[in-house]
């Protein structure tokens, strides 16, 4: 590694950890919207793709740590994978344990990040050789399906299954394959960015365009200023290994190597809702059992995002999982600034420890950065936040970021088809599919329309 | 300020005017950098494409910030 390299691996690990520190507290940030489009944006930039998934790394150390930051303190998520750990906030906050909690879930984040990355580092550098298998195509009812499309199909198949409306999941999977094969068709190309920006952003232009119905507006009128309760947090010590319990410790870092593997195919957000859920029932004291959860919630976040990431990418080559599918989809699509994807130009330029290096690097600058912070200044940081920044200016921003990557894709004709894919994915969402479902359909999409039209019925 | 009309967004209070100002604010800096980007490249000698994202969401920034100062926070902080 070059000294600029080094250089510009500890610059972009420190912004990104800075910005995503800042969106990681401010409430409402989903997760792809947020992460997605920035990757994007850098990668189309013309930045190395290695850099660009160290700046990626140091967004999920930073994010997944400060995103329970609010959850603890006034009981609102930072982000999507907040919102399950809200009723083990409220529980440890009746009791007075709002800054227990506010250190014990930013020690786990750490463990979970750094349990993570050795199993599943550890374990692409073994299963390596497979890749190649998976991606090798066989012809079924005369089309060619590479072997990772099965792997795609039997994880949307849980993640359908899983959805708080199974049914109407299942029966989306090749309406919404055959919408978006229909949109490439009209383009003449197949347009990724502008279709995934439309789900991205789906549930916020549903719930948008809901508002301008006159009947559906009374749904969300709200009158005056939102009140949020910030409560008063005590000293909180630096060395993060005398903040969890053994039993704690014992936990996160099981649940964490568990997860890291099943985010492959697995949601994040429905794992951390899995397991945390069973520790808290598990748990006799209430109490008790709501602090164990919202501790092992924070450490498998962060272990989630790191598995389902760095699994598809090192190993399998094509994003098998909602999270490879979702934040992660930038690196697995082909850019033609370098005629490749971003994945492969990884792992063609760079070797193994490099790779390996840099991803340690990434994360160890991100946590010597965030964990400081959001130890002593996490108050502060949370009331000035909820103090001065406006929700439209944030929406505003990430909108207008969608408007210009969908014009760069596709032109004018990339808007309005980010606004139908955004509308019919909002719509879905309301009736209960997870937009993990929709992100894998339209990694299938080209295949599933093939079968489904191959088929002799 | 009390009775002022909003909306709720995500667990957030907001004004559709103001997001929509934001939303055209953000948006015309992003697509006036965006558009800007290629005289800029030929002048810097670098492939137009990257530096056109780059500047585009630079733009959005500057929007961010300016938006930033025109919305009201709707949120009041009530420490316990």
């Amino acid at each position: 590694m070059d000294p600029l390299s080094l250089l510009l691996t500890l610059a972009l690990s420190a912004i990104s950890t800075l910005l995503y520190i800042f969106i990681g507290i401010l409430p409402g940030t989903d997760e792809t919207a947020t992460m997605a489009p920035i990757a994007l944006t850098l990668l189309l930039a013309g930045l190395d793709p290695l850099l660009v998934l160290v700046w990626f790394i140091a967004s999920i150390a930073a994010f997944k740590m400060a995103d329970s930051i609010p959850v603890a303190l006034a009981g609102i998520p930072g982000g999507v994978m907040a919102v399950p750990q809200v009723p083990d906030a409220l529980v440890a906050k009746e009791r007075g344990l709002a800054d227990t909690i506010l250190r014990k879930g930013i020690a786990a984040s750490i463990v979970g990040q750094v349990v993570a990355l050795a199993v599943t580092l550890s374990i692409s550098y073994y299963l390596m050789p497979a890749g190649e298998w998976l991606r090798t195509a066989d012809v079924v009812l005369g089309v060619k399906v590479a072997r990772w499309f099965w792997l795609v199909l039997a994880g949307l198949a849980v993640l359908a299954l899983t959805s708080r409306s199974r049914y109407v999941a299942l029966i989306s999977i090749p309406s919404f394959a055959l919408l978006i094969q229909g949109l490439r068709g009209v383009y003449g190309r197949p347009i990724f960015v502008s279709f995934f920006l439309g789900i991205t952003i789906g549930p916020m232009i549903f719930e948008l365009l809901s508002m301008l119905h006159k009947d559906l507006r009374q749904a969300y009128v709200r009158r005056g200023m939102k009140e949020v309760r910030l409560v008063k947090i005590g000293k909180i010590s630096l060395n993060p290994l005398k903040i969890l319990s053994r039993d704690e410790l014992l936990h996160c870092s099981t649940w964490s190597a568990v997860t890291s593997v099943l985010a492959t195919v697995m949601s994040p957000v429905g794992l951390t809702i899995l397991i945390g859920d069973l520790l808290r029932e598990s748990s006799k004291d209430k109490t008790r059992g709501a602090v164990l959860a919202y501790t092992v919630r924070d450490a498998i976040k962060n272990a989630t995002y790191i598995g389902g990431t760095l699994i598809p990418l090192l190993v399998i080559g094509e994003p098998t999982g909602p999270m490879a599918a979702g934040p992660a989809a930038p690196f697995f699509q082909k850019l033609d600034s370098i005629g490749m994807t971003p994945r492969d130009y990884i792992l063609s330029r760079y070797d193994y420890a490099t790779i390996v290096l840099m991803i340690l690097l990434a994360t160890a600058v991100s946590f010597s950065i965030a964990y400081p912070i959001l130890v002593k200044y996490s108050r502060k940081l949370t009331l000035a936040v909820f103090k001065r920044v406006p929700a439209e200016a944030l929406y505003g921003l990430f909108i207008a970021i969608v408007i210009m990557l969908s014009y760069y894709d596709a032109k004018i004709a990339g808007i309005f088809g980010t606004l139908v894919v955004s509308l019919v994915s909002g719509a879905l969402w309301k009736l209960g599919v997870s937009l993990g479902v929709l992100f894998m359909t339209l990694v299938a999409a080209p295949t599933l329309v093939s079968l489904l039209t191959a088929l002799p019925l | 300020m009390k009775d002022e009309l909003c909306y709720e967004l995500y667990g957030e209070y907001i004004s559709l005017k103001e997001l929509g100002m934001s939303v055209f604010i953000s948006t015309a800096f992003a697509m006036l950098f965006f558009f800007v980007a290629p005289a800029v490249s030929a002048v810097l000698g670098v492939q137009s494409a990257g530096i056109s994202i780059t500047l585009g969401a630079l733009g959005a920034t500057v929007g961010f910030t300016i938006s930033v100062l025109v919305s009201k926070v709707k949120r009041v902080v009530v420490e316990v």
